[in-house]
């Protein structure tokens, strides 16, 4: 049943929409050349994960794809499990400096992160987040049988 | 047609959000383009724009300040140069630099390590057993090291010389094949086999050591990059040292190497005071970018740091190889192998890149061979004074070439001690190969440098100017050119074949090694 105030009911959308907003404006940064601060960390890994197969240029461009889909995807809510199969596997990779690049991630490993560390950590929120607004999409059946039997009633 | 409006008007709105976004970061990147904060240089668009037009009523001296670029065979825009990664010290960087451009994010260096000491330690144990599988690949990939002497031929103190040429050889049959094609043929298809050689980890740069080097002293062994050449391509270790002012003593280093402990025991009674006090200077370590006793070193203990003689050694050359000093960032530095000391008192010019104009200068200017004298507040102090340099170039002015029985006193083959290969190896030195126009005189040397121009050759920041190497005694300097990108003599003349458009034939190259064994 929806919640009968409006800005409680479109909360998950806001929510989506500041999500994808994100996504899509650090997505966008990324195409431009030494203009996303995320750059050195993000390029880094994505090489170590191709075993250098990519360049540093190709790797950002990459991920650049990589994010404004995401972006567009929350976005304009379409295609909802290709996003949520995206957002799932960028989401892995954000995590992966914690591992591949420690010295770069942690004053001291595994409690102290330095400030790029930090910025890794607050990823969890994304995660929460993409969660929330993104789930109820990829399985809407599935949370509908479990309301009806929660409620049999309703 | 209203309602599929109203159904999709809010996609509509977050679209048009969307590109105002996109459209607002484009015009944020244009602005954030050539600034302080930039890596990127201005577009030529922009600079073109910004060039006062003829027909304008601007001045004659405004017109001098515009940006005009001076051409290379095409702008870093039409060849798709890519932009120099963004890393931070210690990270990979590509082996080939000669694709990339772009400015550093400051001239200025820092003593800070971007980890604490033990992750440095931790992150070049891990990183470097990679990178040095992937430099040895990507040298093997280039060069077939077989090891395959030239029979009969050795260094001043007997190591065998290398036969060439080993440089691989993409899509054609030969070089005879290769050097008929046009430079822009050899560009458009990529075939050209001479490119530049880059710092195996350019993002730190500095000294790296052969092993023949590292295992007599371990101290300078590097923990994230080692040499990537077989010690077989190097000078011989230790290296003959001969006096200009004793040449009836030949080797008077007599295959040992000149240290601290015995420079006195050999040299006392044959040098001058000044000379035995500029060569203990030349012995005496002192810090460096990377070699010190801070943490912001390549070595596991902290280090006493480097002489000149360390790669010097004995006056010579040990192939050790630097980063020349004169461009920032460090991505854009060329490689430079260390030249031999050897004949410097016939040099009036020194250094591959930086046009130096005296020893003494030479000795003065080595700011932790880095071009930047501010790191010398943290490392600890250089800064040697001018009578130390006097002295340091009084022994650097007696350093003599290697014997060269062949030659007579105006550099001359003896026609009777020379075989016939060798004879026709001087005429082509003197003719057709055109050798002799850059390298002629007591040291086979203009003192001049020459911009050969090899972006002709393959598509890459230009090099610009390199200074030109002195002949004389060059069997014992493999490997060849300012970083070392021609293993052997052989490889230098296919070189200098292609560049200079020489249409050598077989036999003409090997001539030209003979007589070039003989300087």
């Amino acid at each position: 049943m929806p919640h009968e105030n409006v800005y409680v009911y479109q909360s998950p959308t806001f929510l989506r929409l500041a999500l994808g907003l994100v996504y899509f404006h650090f997505g966008v940064l990324k195409f431009y050349p030494d203009l996303s601060p995320a750059e050195l960390i993000a390029t880094q890994t994505v090489m170590n994960v191709s075993f250098h197969y990519l360049d540093a240029q190709t790797a950002q461009f990459a991920l650049a794809i990589l994010e404004t889909v995401i972006g567009l995807g929350l976005i304009l809510n379409v295609f909802p499990r290709i996003t949520f199969i995206l957002f799932l596997m960028h989401m892995i990779g954000t995590f992966l400096p914690l591992v591949l690049l420690p010295e770069l991630t942690f004053k001291i490993a595994p409690l102290a992160p330095n400030i790029e560390g930090q910025y890794i950590f607050k990823n969890i929120v994304f995660v929460a987040a993409g969660w929330t607004v993104l789930l109820p999409q990829v399985f809407p059946q599935r949370l509908r049988d479990s309301a009806s039997k929660a409620s049999p009633n309703s | 047609m209203w309602s599929f409006v109203k159904k999709h008007s809010s996609k509509a709105i977050l679209v048009f959000v969307l590109l105002v976004l996109t459209f607002g970061i484009h015009l944020t990147y244009d602005k954030y383009r050539g600034t302080g904060l930039s890596r990127l240089p201005l577009s030529s668009a922009r600079l073109e724009a910004a060039e006062p037009q003829p027909d304008s009523d601007t001045s004659v001296a405004a017109k001098n300040v515009s940006y005009r670029r001076t051409t290379p065979a095409a702008p870093f825009e039409e060849d798709n140069l890519q932009l120099y990664p963004t890393i931070t010290k210690g990270m990979r960087t590509p082996f080939d630099l000669w694709k990339y451009y772009g400015r550093g994010v400051s001239s200025f260096g820092s003593p800070i390590l971007p980890m604490r000491f033990e992750q440095w330690l931790d992150f070049h144990s891990k990183q470097k057993p990679g990178l040095m599988a992937d430099v040895h690949a990507y040298m093997h990939d280039r060069f077939d090291f077989s090891g395959e002497a030239i029979p009969g031929t050795f260094m001043s103190a007997g190591k065998p010389i290398m036969r060439g040429p080993i440089a691989r050889l993409a899509s054609v049959k030969s070089f005879e094949e290769l050097a008929a094609l046009k430079p822009s043929e050899i560009r458009k298809r990529d075939l050209f086999p001479y490119k530049p050689l880059a710092h195996p980890l350019q993002s730190n740069a500095h000294m790296v050591f052969p092993q023949m080097w590292t295992k007599a002293h371990p101290e300078h062994e590097r923990i994230d990059v080692d040499m990537d050449f077989p010690d077989t391509y190097l000078p011989e270790f230790p290296p003959a040292l001969f006096l200009s002012t004793h040449k009836e003593l030949g080797d008077v280093a007599g295959g040992r190497e000149i240290t601290l402990d015995n420079y006195y025991e050999i040299f006392d009674g044959l040098l001058t005071p000044e000379q035995m006090e500029g060569l203990k200077e030349l012995l005496r370590p002192s810090p460096t970018t990377w070699f010190n006793h801070t943490d912001h070193r390549v070595t596991k203990s902290p280090s006493k740091g480097v002489a000149c003689f360390d790669c010097h050694v004995n006056g010579h050359t040990n192939a050790a190889f630097e980063l020349g000093p004169d461009s920032r960032p460090n991505m854009s530095r060329l490689r430079t192998d260390t030249p031999t000391m050897r004949g410097n008192y016939n040099l009036m010019q020194f250094s591959s890149k930086r046009s130096i104009r005296s020893m003494d200068h030479f000795s003065e200017v080595e700011e932790y061979f880095d071009g930047d004298p501010g790191m010398q507040q943290a490392i600890g102090p250089r800064a040697v004074k001018r009578e130390v340099t006097n002295r340091m170039g009084d022994f650097n002015s007696i350093i003599d070439y290697p014997p060269a029985p062949k030659l007579n006193p105006l550099m001359r083959l003896i026609p009777d001690l020379a075989t016939e290969q060798e004879l026709r190896g001087e005429e082509l030195f003197h003719g057709k190969a055109q050798c002799a126009k850059c390298h002629y005189g007591p040291a086979f040397v203009d003192d001049y440098m020459h911009d050969l121009q090899v972006e002709r050759f393959y598509v890459c920041r230009p090099e610009g100017p390199i200074k030109t190497f002195p002949l004389r005694g060059i069997k014992d300097s493999p490997p060849y050119l300012h970083d070392g990108r021609c293993p052997t003599l052989h490889d230098t003349v296919e070189f200098f074949n292609l560049v200079l458009e020489l249409k050598l034939t077989k036999g003409e190259k090997d001539d030209l090694v003979a007589y070039l064994l003989c300087l």
